[in-house]
């Protein structure tokens, strides 16, 4: 890379810290610290929200998504703006007028101590474990992109994050989140300019884009009704809407978010921003990959999107392998784009059935060079015995490092540092926060406990979480198969602490008893679910919520339930 | 009260604008 674009990652990283460090004065007390006083600016947290949702896997992963698979992950996020109505409806009244630091705080106001308890304690194993993963993924693609080793990339992103959320607190996580969304947007808006002046002058954008509906990639929703496929526009409406609701309405890293408002109608207008960007955004993320697959038709691609694969694959005793493939894969490609032009021309000037015998052409050469690939990944599966082996997260970093401007590749590379560090920071400070108001200060170390000693006990707090996200970071850098796990494991729980939350604020009888006891019976229908059936997890939400609700309405009656309070004390 | 509520329908039009606009984008490419 050249010199001019470390120096961009080198100032980016540089101003960032300084701008959060400038945020400490106003950190003076716990409510400083951890809630900003409740004096940031709606549309200041409404871009904090985004940014802290948008991590670097959404840069690299997401793009390389819609590299191979085009636009269908979009329909994810199709429920994102009900949940946010229904989020402004409920959870940000109940948790601005309680005028609690955390949203486990308001549930033993409603239950009781141990319901708080384990769910802030399910917050910080799960949040805690993922912090590490939102490190690790990025960091171990950028070691291969930056040529550095992957504990390095590791502390870049950790270290720097670590310092002005420890130091600056949530005032600090804020504003950064807001200009580190703008430079996000600003490099995504970039690379799609790019890509699309680099198509061929004799193939317009409208003849693209017929090209990329055939192969499927152009398709936003999918009305088939199958449980077992991933991304529909059911499970994205039905399933993903409680994932939604959990997310921002119980996830102290998002709580935390619309808490910093100034008022319940500030905060809730804060969340509406994303109600109408997160879909735009999202489309704009997945349509890169779009593009970069277009793009890549007319310019050749890597076989391998990992270089450091195909460097050890060149090495190896199946380099002969390799090349024989290389040639293959150097061929399917030229006839590839052959028939892509083939194609571009009869969708211009070409009768129907000219039109759809040029596009199975093209669809059966695009066939053959996913099939080249198919075995180029095998290989690579085999030479590096690791099975789970593929390359989706290096295409758009591939991308940028070999077709981007100098000057763009650096302005890319720190977005995607600043995608990851916005999502790190508040994370960081959520971990600090239920640490010390849930459990700190809950136990013992009483409400008693001076400010100036919250205070520092909170910024050790955050360095000790940062110092366990980054440790985790290198374990799941080094063991690839841990950060699927990681994902799978919060996906355990998220329903069913939304079932918990459902119950305190929809079912005036349900008691502390109930709300336990439904808990572990959410997690363990959920678990049943997921190990025993290949229903698409975007459902085991709604199934988590249901269980809990259920069994901790059962429980609750059983128990006696809970006199209904004569006014507002819920 | 009555200005949120107004905010909330606002979100609901886009919405069904954006997934008409997305089915629109589908079917004309594929």
């Amino acid at each position: 890379m050249h010199w001019i674009d470390w120096t961009i990652i080198a100032t980016y990283l540089t101003w960032i810290v300084w701008d959060g460090l400038r945020m400490t004065k106003r950190a003076h007390n716990i409510e400083g610290y951890f809630l900003a006083s409740r004096s940031i600016p709606w549309w200041a947290v409404g871009l904090s929200v985004m940014a802290t949702q948008l991590s670097a896997i959404t840069m690299i992963g997401t793009t390389g998504q819609g590299y191979v698979f085009g636009m269908s992950l979009l329909q994810y996020y199709y429920a994102l703006p009900i949940a946010m109505i229904l989020v402004s409806l409920t959870f940000v009244p109940f948790f601005h007028n309680a005028r609690v630091f955390t949203a486990y705080e308001y549930l033993e106001r409603r239950f009781d101590g141990k319901t708080r308890s384990l769910t802030a304690l399910l917050f910080l194993l799960s949040r805690g474990m993922s912090t590490g993963v939102v490190i690790s993924a990025p960091a171990v693609v950028l070691s291969v992109m930056l040529g550095v080793d992957v504990t390095t990339t590791c502390l870049l992103i950790g270290l720097p994050t670590a310092l002005y959320t420890m130091f600056g607190g949530v005032q600090a996580v804020t504003w950064t989140d807001v200009k580190q969304m703008f430079l996000i947007v600003f490099g995504l808006v970039a690379a799609v300019i790019v890509l699309i002046m680099g198509l061929p002058d004799s193939v317009g954008i409208g003849e693209a884009l017929t090209i990329a509906g055939a192969t499927g990639r152009l398709q936003t929703m999918d009305f088939r009704v199958d449980p077992t496929i991933t991304y529909t526009f059911w499970s994205g409406t039905l399933g993903a809407l409680f994932l939604f609701v959990s997310y921002f309405g119980t996830d102290q890293s998002q709580v935390q978010r619309f808490l910093t408002a100034r008022s319940v109608d500030e905060a809730r207008t804060s969340l509406l921003m994303s109600a109408y960007w997160k879909i735009p955004l999202q489309g704009l993320v997945l349509i890169i990959g779009v593009f970069m697959f277009l793009f890549y038709i007319f310019t050749p691609p890597p076989m391998l999107f990992n270089p450091v694969h195909d460097r050890q694959i060149r090495q190896s005793a199946r380099a002969g392998d390799y090349l024989a493939l290389e040639q293959r894969f150097s061929d399917a490609i030229e006839a590839r784009r052959k028939a892509a032009e083939a194609a571009a021309a009869m969708d211009r000037g070409g009768d129907a059935v000219a039109r759809s015998l040029s596009e199975a052409a093209f669809l059966g050469a695009d066939e053959r060079v996913k099939q080249v690939r198919a075995q180029a990944v095998e290989l690579v599966r085999e030479v590096s015995g690791d099975r789970t082996y593929n390359d989706v997260n290096y295409v758009f970093p591939t991308f940028v490092m070999t077709h981007l401007p100098v000057g763009l590749i650096g302005l890319l590379m720190a977005a995607i540092f600043a995608a990851a560090m916005s999502t790190i920071s508040a994370e960081l400070a959520s971990l600090s926060t239920a640490t010390v108001i849930d459990f700190y200060r809950r136990f013992g170390h009483g409400q008693s406990a001076d400010d100036r000693k919250l205070l520092i006990v909170s910024r050790l707090s955050t360095g000790a979480w940062a110092v366990f996200a980054s440790v985790v970071a290198v374990f799941a850098a080094e063991m690839g198969s841990l950060i699927e796990v990681v994902n799978r494991f919060g996906s355990f729980f998220y329903g069913s602490i939304l079932g918990v939350f459902l119950l305190a604020i929809g079912w005036p009888r349900a008691n502390g008893t109930g709300a336990s006891v439904g808990l572990f019976a959410g997690m363990a229908t959920v678990g049943y679910v997921a190990t025993t059936t290949s229903i698409g997890f975007l459902w085991h939400n709604l199934i988590g919520a249901v269980a809990v609700f259920v069994v901790g309405v059962i429980v609750s009656a059983i128990t006696g339930g809970r006199p209904v309070p004569a006014s507002g004390a819920r | 009260v009555k200005g949120m509520s107004r905010a909330y329908v606002r979100v609901l039009i886009v919405w069904v604008v954006t997934l008409t606009a997305l089915y629109v984008f589908q079917r004309a490419f594929s």
